[in-house]
């Protein structure tokens, strides 16, 4: 037991530098998700049909194909053609463009479950389609959307660990130098556990209450 | 004899080969309340959102207020705020309080400053007389309230000309009365309403001139007391017994 | 260049083989083990469903790839397995918790009425549970497993990490000899995607095949 504590006090410094670079790689891959899924999820209802056909071909390739592979072709693979990324932009850039197609696909469902009498009583008050879906439609929606986002930032937290395997020294980054250099691994992977399960916790508390500050009588939208 | 606010002129409306609307004409004066009647499918919904160009028509032409609004190159959504219009499924904004509802086409449309049409968007609720709900959501509201609120907003675009489709059909019997209420205090103000209703307590009392519609076409007009006691048509006498049955 | 393209579509296209049969396990063992812990959280004693909500909530909490490393680490020093079979059991294991989701999910939304009913014509709970609730909850979970049969599909590609000579595996080996790491991660990337849609479209027909009328 006091050999574990040796080992605990002396790889939680090395892992809580580990936690920043998750806690950063989530968070910019998330806004990042946001920044690109929101005109490519609004895109994918309203666009044209060829900009829907471009979109659901984007969203098709993100959800179809594992993360990891993805973050390999931008990392490995792009140098080929012409683009040097480095490890954490590489991690941001995948991560980002891969929380983007889930964050547009939810964002497309709540969009396609706002009713439509929504639309046509704004177009009624005079509003042009810009107007309706801008004030009307996407502020719903967004709501609807609430607890799959909350979903998926969660996921996104965890998918995070996969950039280690592009070096990056994030939590498990740090774990597996530590785990080589202390010749422990099942217990340094167990304590990496217990501090993901220690940032899911507070990720979702958080998400929680954001969800409640945000309720509207009804308007919930409780994909669970 | 002053002009007409709404003239329709044989206005068809077809959606691929259905051909819901085959020719309707209509004039309607300012400050005159029309009540539209006629057995489900006749086309009556559909007109009203052939008027505020909702759907706008296949064929034909509309004016409203000399200017003709069916000419290509109109800007519909101007022709839409002239127009006020009232849902049977009320059609509120979800995320909006009454009081928002109100408000936003004031703000995103009419562009008024927030306090401006905050004051505005009270003095409409407090003419349906809900300034007290003005906090609540619609899913806080009854289906009256909702109604009330729904006629609120499209008064606070000021239209030259309100359109209710069947504003009570989705209420429960006890709450149609509040609505209708509004309605008839509306009318006796001097606004200019076109009704889609099955209330023939309300048309007999408020309407100025009934129309009689069945597949497509206006079969006949007149006044109430014309319509009602001495119809000339035997569909719209069969209609009348069936409904006062 | 289409010699290339060929030599690393050949090189990549035998990992798919291990792909298919670590998702095959890992998706067998993680239904044995969802189906369990979810009759167990229903119907078990409170203790045992305390100890399975404990199980899910924790495994849910913690990622794939770090739950893989752990049980590869435990079962590589108490027993002899290959990497293959200590990643598929441990994906096995983590999908166990999320398939204990989706079935619990399942039993609770069949009506109560019918396990009265069963009781009522003389059915044991056991019974009850096997042939009247059992068969309607499966069927109720069919598209929610089938989400999770493709994340597991999509997350077999982890064991990577613990030297499984799969898809994503072969597809670096074929790398470091042709130098062409885009051709060869691009071409794992379509083969994936080709997996998934396949896999789609077969969950899809048996959806639609075992939909029950409620």
């Amino acid at each position: 037991m006091q050999d574990f504590i040796d080992l605990l006090n002396r790889v939680t410094p090395d892992l809580l530098q580990g936690t920043m670079v998750t806690l950063q790689i989530a968070a910019v891959s998330l806004v990042l998700g946001m920044i690109v899924g929101l005109p490519v999820g609004v895109g994918q209802v309203y666009g044209p049909v060829w900009v829907q056909r471009i979109l659901g071909a984007y969203v098709t390739l993100f959800q179809g194909t594992p993360l990891l592979i993805q973050l390999f072709v931008v990392y490995y693979g792009l140098p080929d053609v012409g683009i040097t990324l480095g490890r954490l932009q590489a991690a941001f850039l995948t991560l980002g463009l891969n929380s983007a197609a889930y964050q547009a696909e939810y964002l497309r469902s709540a969009l396609q479950s706002v009713s439509e009498g929504q639309m046509t009583a704004a177009r009624a008050i005079g509003m042009n389609t810009r107007q309706a879906i801008w004030s009307v439609i996407l502020p719903q929606a967004l709501r609807l959307a609430l607890p799959a986002w909350s979903n998926e930032a969660v996921a996104m937290l965890k998918y995070t660990s996969v950039v280690f395997l592009i070096a990056v020294p994030d939590l498990m980054g740090q774990a597996k130098i530590l785990a080589s250099r202390y010749f422990a691994p099942i217990q340094i992977y167990l304590i990496v556990a217990v501090f993901y399960i220690v940032l899911v916790g507070i990720a979702y508390l958080i998400l929680t209450l954001i969800e409640r500050r945000l309720r509207i009588p009804g308007l919930t939208g409780d994909a669970r | 004899m002053t002009s007409p606010i709404l003239r329709i002129e044989d206005v068809h409306k077809s959606y691929g080969s259905l051909q819901v609307l085959k020719g309707v004409s209509l004039t309607v004066q300012p400050r005159e309340v029309v009540v539209l009647i006629g057995p489900s499918g006749s086309g009556k919904s559909t007109l009203l959102r052939c008027i505020n160009l909702l759907n706008p028509p296949t064929k034909g032409r509309i004016w409203l207020e000399e200017q003709e609004i069916t000419a290509p190159g109109v800007n519909q959504d101007r022709v839409r705020q002239r127009i006020g219009m009232v849902f049977q499924e009320f059609n509120l904004f979800t995320h909006l309080t009454a009081l928002g509802n109100v408000m936003i086409g004031l703000v995103k449309v009419r562009k008024m400053r927030k306090n401006e049409a905050r004051d505005l968007a009270m003095f409409e609720l407090e003419r349906v007389g809900l300034a007290d709900r003005a906090h609540y959501y619609p899913a806080q509201l009854s289906g009256g309230q909702k109604q009330r609120v729904a006629i609120a907003r499209a008064l606070g675009m000021d239209p030259h000309i309100m359109l209710f489709d069947e504003p009570t059909s989705a209420l429960d019997p006890e709450l149609t009365g509040e609505v209708l209420a509004v309605m008839q205090k509306l009318a006796s103000e001097g606004m200019t309403m076109i009704v889609v209703s099955h209330e023939m307590g309300f048309a007999r009392q408020v309407a100025n001139r009934v129309a009689f519609m069945e597949n497509g076409v206006v079969v006949e007009e007149g006044t109430p007391q014309q319509l009602f006691e001495q119809p000339v048509h035997e569909r719209t006498r069969a209609f009348l017994r069936n409904i006062m049955q | 260049m289409v010699q290339d393209l060929l030599t690393t579509f050949t090189f990549i296209v035998q990992g798919l083989w291990v792909t298919i049969s670590v998702t095959a396990v890992a998706l067998t063992v993680g239904l044995a083990l969802g189906m369990t812990m979810a009759i167990a959280r229903v119907y078990g004693h409170p203790a045992v469903q305390m100890a399975v909500s404990a199980y899910s909530v924790v495994i849910r909490a913690v990622p794939v790839i770090v739950i893989i490393f752990i049980l590869f680490f435990v079962i590589s020093r108490y027993i002899n397995l290959s990497p293959f079979w200590a990643g598929a059991l441990a994906l096995g294991f983590a999908s166990g918790a999320y398939q204990t989701e989706i079935f619990r999910g399942a039993i609770q939304a069949v009506q109560p009425g019918q396990m009265i009913a069963a009781r009522a014509i003389g059915m044991s709970r056991l019974q009850a549970i096997q042939s009247i609730v059992l068969p309607q909850a499966l069927r109720l979970a069919l598209p929610s497993w089938g989400n999770e049969a493709t994340l597991v599909l999509k997350d077999s590609t982890l064991v990577f990490a613990v030297g499984v000579p799969e898809i994503l595996r072969r597809a670096q080996q074929v790398s470091a000899r042709t130098f062409e790491p885009f051709l060869a991660f691009g071409v794992a990337l379509l083969l994936y995607l080709a997996l998934t849609l396949m896999t789609t479209q077969v969950l899809r027909w048996l959806e639609r095949r075992y939909r029950l009328q409620m």
